[in-house]
């Protein structure tokens, strides 16, 4: 059950940033504990004496060529479409990729995207041949517009970033799922358990992105292990197809038979 | 000549007519020039193929730009 991104066959369907971690050696052991592929670095301004960045460089690098995974570099700080553009055509040049995470921030207190913003950047960007993987709103019309554009893959928020409160309208997310069902759609931002990945694979997600809850647990290395079960639990559960709910209780043991029987009230 | 480079002030060297590539060298050390950077002049990429070619102007604003990790 593997996800395809842009016609990449990925045995995981886990995205997971490099940010945040204790260590650049934690970074690494928890990328690997994940199982997932594709990890996500992004492109900063530095004093070329500073060798942190540098180093960090390395290890990723050494991550991405051991699990046999991809880079997905990010337009993170990004606020309109202008510089995202310039962003991921600098990206593009160091990390030799056409994948982009297209992210242009409308907003700095929740860092909501820019749905305006990210529209333009995404048409320029396709154009100038691009494979996007913008983060966006759980908006059903921007999902829809971002797909008619070109995008394959849609990656909706869960929650803001960061602040790892789950799915914060499962109503919306599976609407988008229902609307879209060629999409290729991972959720994107606002993880926080283990369980809201699941959920969110459950609903017919093909995958899930994130960062901040494998980086910032008490031991990421397990964590990246939970999430890794996690998807697993919940894919397996949305394929194996779901029972209905219903409204009243029905009795698992057989009736027939059952002694001292009392006639339902 | 001042150019900005990553938000900073750097006097270059010869008065005029310089390119893309000696601000660089300004910018950067040995050790880091061989690695890996993107660039963007007055807010717009430009390629490596292009730094020799490019000739900056007064108070134009270079931004040199290197990986770091992220979500």
């Amino acid at each position: 059950m593997s996800l395809t991104i842009y016609g990449q066959s990925l045995d995981s369907r886990l995205l997971i940033g490099s940010a945040l971690y204790p260590s650049p050696k934690i970074m690494q052991d928890a990328i690997l504990a994940s199982g997932s592929q594709v990890v996500t670095l992004s492109l900063k301004r530095q004093n070329p004496q500073q060798q942190s960045g540098k180093q960090i460089w390395q290890y990723i690098q050494e991550t991405v060529k051991e699990n046999k995974g991809f880079l997905l570099p990010n337009t993170a700080g990004c606020k309109t479409a202008k510089e995202a553009v310039t962003l991921a055509q600098m990206s593009r040049e160091i990390f030799q990729t056409d994948w982009i995470k297209l992210e242009v921030i409308g907003d700095d207190y929740n860092l909501q995207p820019d749905a305006i913003e990210l529209l333009a950047a995404t048409e320029q960007l396709i154009a100038l041949g691009f494979k996007v993987l913008p983060y966006c709103t759980d908006d059903l019309v921007i999902c829809q517009r971002l797909y008619d554009l070109g995008c394959e893959v849609i990656m909706p928020w869960a929650s803001p970033i960061g602040t790892g409160k789950g799915l914060m309208n499962p109503y919306n997310l599976e609407t988008i799922r229902l609307r879209l069902p060629e999409a290729t759609l991972i959720l994107d931002a606002g993880i926080g358990r283990p369980s809201d990945a699941c959920l969110a694979m459950e609903i017919g997600y093909d995958g899930i992105l994130l960062n901040s809850a494998v980086a910032l647990a008490d031991n990421p290395v397990l964590m990246a292990q939970a999430f890794a079960c996690a998807l697993n639990a919940g894919e397996q559960g949305y394929v194996a197809g779901i029972m209905q709910q219903r409204q009243t209780a029905h009795p698992s043991t057989p009736t027939l038979d059952t002694p001292f029987w009392h006639q339902p009230q | 000549m001042n150019v900005l480079i990553n938000g900073q002030g750097y006097k270059l060297a010869l008065p005029t007519e310089q390119n893309l590539q000696q601000a660089l060298t300004l910018f950067l050390n040995n050790n880091q020039h061989q690695g890996t950077f993107a660039v963007a002049l007055n807010g717009e990429f430009v390629g490596k193929e292009s730094y020799q070619e490019t000739e900056l102007s007064a108070n134009d604003s270079v931004d040199v730009l290197f990986p770091i990790q992220g979500g």
